[in-house]
């Protein structure tokens, strides 16, 4: 099993780790993925890849406009607003 | 130096992907956003088969393998204007795979093969410009059905990158699958470029994201070209980076270097059920494909006996093609002679007057009649052309400003002999060289009787007439 790379873990899921606690997490997450890794036992190699457990196929709607909202019940769940738009703090590429 | 393109074309559907909402440019910010659009816990997006349907059109058009198994993804990465934390994306099962373009390059046809093509969400809009510590966030763009077209490194200069983009955008428009209006974002290109020598194994690639003209194709592409081979030759090595074209200086730059290098950890969405496409849906799309650009071309051609460089010209826009079908459809003179009109004086009466083509299609009758005066030899070429304005402008009926210009033309072959014979008096020197097998002198004739009926005389008449009497 690969080392966790618990920074470069946390920067992609966006969270701020205390640094005592970062041996703790990675442990957890090792552990977890070694509970995971004893699928790889099994031998799958005349399984077909599945995509999702239901085996059926995607329910598709006809391309029809409905609205059942208006621009204020989306709003209401902003941080902040600043006319009709989502006001969050400065986020430059 | 080698070219790679990934194309986004946002697709003209009515609403989004996998939402009801409006897929609708230039509406009031935060308009067309519902709560799945918006990201919010548990909703569930559901597949728009009017996507499914243009994508398939698309791979008609294109002439790639329409995949009856196809897989979205999530692609993750936060962004505030991507409310999910993530975009459904097809990664490893795309719609489409293995097509081909042929593009004009250097006088010949060549064959840009493309990898692949797949559906996906476009993001919201961020606006950083209006507060120092803030950004605006209108989310109206969340999840506009984008198709992702990706080529092969077989483009080798400018010219033929905006040649590849050119004709993608033509034949999109076509089969109507988007509208390709590139100033509102509708279609928007990725250069990947590097540059080898001759022969040599690809070098490290930059990618600049997200030229909406073809003007910025150019510049972009012209400047990083220069840009890795004076780094080259200084004998220094290029850093794959993402870059960003700069439109005010024309400049390219690679984006704020991250700590870390992107990980979208795609995995399927388990919100989405794999699409499975049948036989029967792809066989009852492929009759309603529109006639592609190349096809017309060679009708206008062949059918239409129009001339390659006026087809051409024809063809470039669809607006174009619409018209002149239906000026066609509208009367019995030659599409050659209608088509010579319509992209000489009347594109120059458009382009002068900023008229769109499409103003054209409630005229046509009008124009026909026009063209029918000229045809019939009633007016000369000269007074069509002199009443074409007033036509396009909408002052009156040809038949009418025929009279009221005083422009019909003469055809009456005693009142021509009269001018004729008058013509003649006195120029027996000219009638001898005639005689004696100068042709120029009938020109000169010509001139004279038609400036002599103040520009009304039938130019063929007077000709035909001259001729008889010449020879006398």
């Amino acid at each position: 099993m690969s080392d966790i790379d618990i920074k470069r873990i946390s920067y992609l899921a966006k969270l701020k780790l205390p640094l005592e606690k970062e041996t703790f997490y990675a442990n957890s997450l090792k552990d977890i993925i070694k509970w995971v890794d004893n699928l790889k036992e099994i031998d799958t190699s005349d399984v077909k890849p599945l995509h999702n457990v239901t085996e059926s196929t995607e329910s598709i709607r006809a391309d029809e406009i409905k609205k059942d909202n208006s621009v204020d019940d989306v709003l209401n769940n902003a941080p902040e607003r600043a006319n009709n738009f989502f006001k969050v703090p400065k986020v430059v590429e | 130096m080698v070219i790679g393109l990934e194309v986004h074309a946002q697709l003209k559907t009515s609403s989004k992907l996998f939402s009801s909402s409006p897929n609708q440019f230039g509406s009031e910010p935060n308009e067309n956003v519902n709560f799945i659009d918006s990201g919010m816990p548990g909703m569930l997006p559901v597949l728009n088969y009017g996507c499914i349907e243009k994508a398939i059109k698309t791979g008609f058009a294109l002439d790639f393998t329409i995949n009856k198994y196809s897989v979205f993804e999530r692609k993750n990465y936060f962004y505030p204007d991507l409310p999910q934390g993530y975009q459904i994306s097809q990664f490893e099962f795309p719609i489409l795979t293995e097509g081909f373009i042929n593009i004009d390059a250097d006088e010949r046809q060549k064959k840009i093969r493309i990898e692949r093509a797949h559906l996906e969400q476009d993001a919201g809009k961020s606006i950083h410009d209006i507060d120092p510590k803030y950004s605006f966030i209108d989310l109206n763009r969340v999840g506009t059905p984008l198709l992702e077209i990706v080529s092969y490194p077989d483009l080798s200069s400018a010219d033929e990158v905006v040649n590849y983009m050119s004709s993608l955008r033509q034949i999109l428009m076509y089969i109507d699958v988007c509208d390709g209006n590139m100033q509102e974002g509708s279609l928007r290109a990725d250069v990947n470029l590097s540059v080898r020598k001759p022969g040599e194994d690809l070098g490290t690639r930059c990618e600049i994201k997200n030229l909406n003209s073809f003007k910025f194709i150019r510049q972009a592409i012209e400047y990083e070209f220069q840009r890795q081979i004076e780094i080259l030759e200084n004998g220094g090595t290029i850093e794959q980076n993402t870059m960003l074209f700069d439109t005010s200086s024309g400049e390219t730059r690679a984006m704020r270097s991250k700590e870390f290098s992107h990980d979208y950890r795609y995995f399927p969405d388990p919100d989405l059920l794999p699409v499975n496409i049948t036989q029967e849906q792809i066989d009852k799309i492929k009759p309603t494909l529109e006639e592609l650009p190349h096809e017309k071309l060679e009708r206008y051609i062949n059918e239409f006996k129009i001339e390659k460089n006026i087809s051409k010209i024809i063809i470039s826009e669809k607006d174009n093609t619409k018209v002149f079908e239906k000026m066609i459809s509208e009367t019995d003179v030659s599409p050659k002679v209608i088509a010579s009109w319509l992209v000489g004086d009347i594109f120059a009466y458009v382009k002068e007057n900023n008229f769109e083509v499409l103003d054209l299609l409630d005229r046509t009758k009008l124009i026909m009649d026009l063209l029918k005066l000229v045809s019939e030899d009633v007016i000369s070429n000269k007074a069509g052309k002199e009443i074409l304005p007033k036509v396009l402008s909408g002052e009156g009926n040809p038949n009418e400003l025929v009279k009221e210009m005083g422009l019909e033309q003469v055809s009456d072959t005693s009142e021509l002999e009269k001018i004729i014979d008058e013509a003649l008096v006195g120029e027996d020197e000219n009638i001898a060289k005639f005689q004696g097998g100068s042709d120029r002198v009938l020109g000169y004739f010509v001139g004279k009787c038609l400036k002599a009926s103040k520009g009304k005389g039938n130019p063929k008449l007077i000709n035909k007439i001259l001729i008889e009497k010449l020879q006398k």
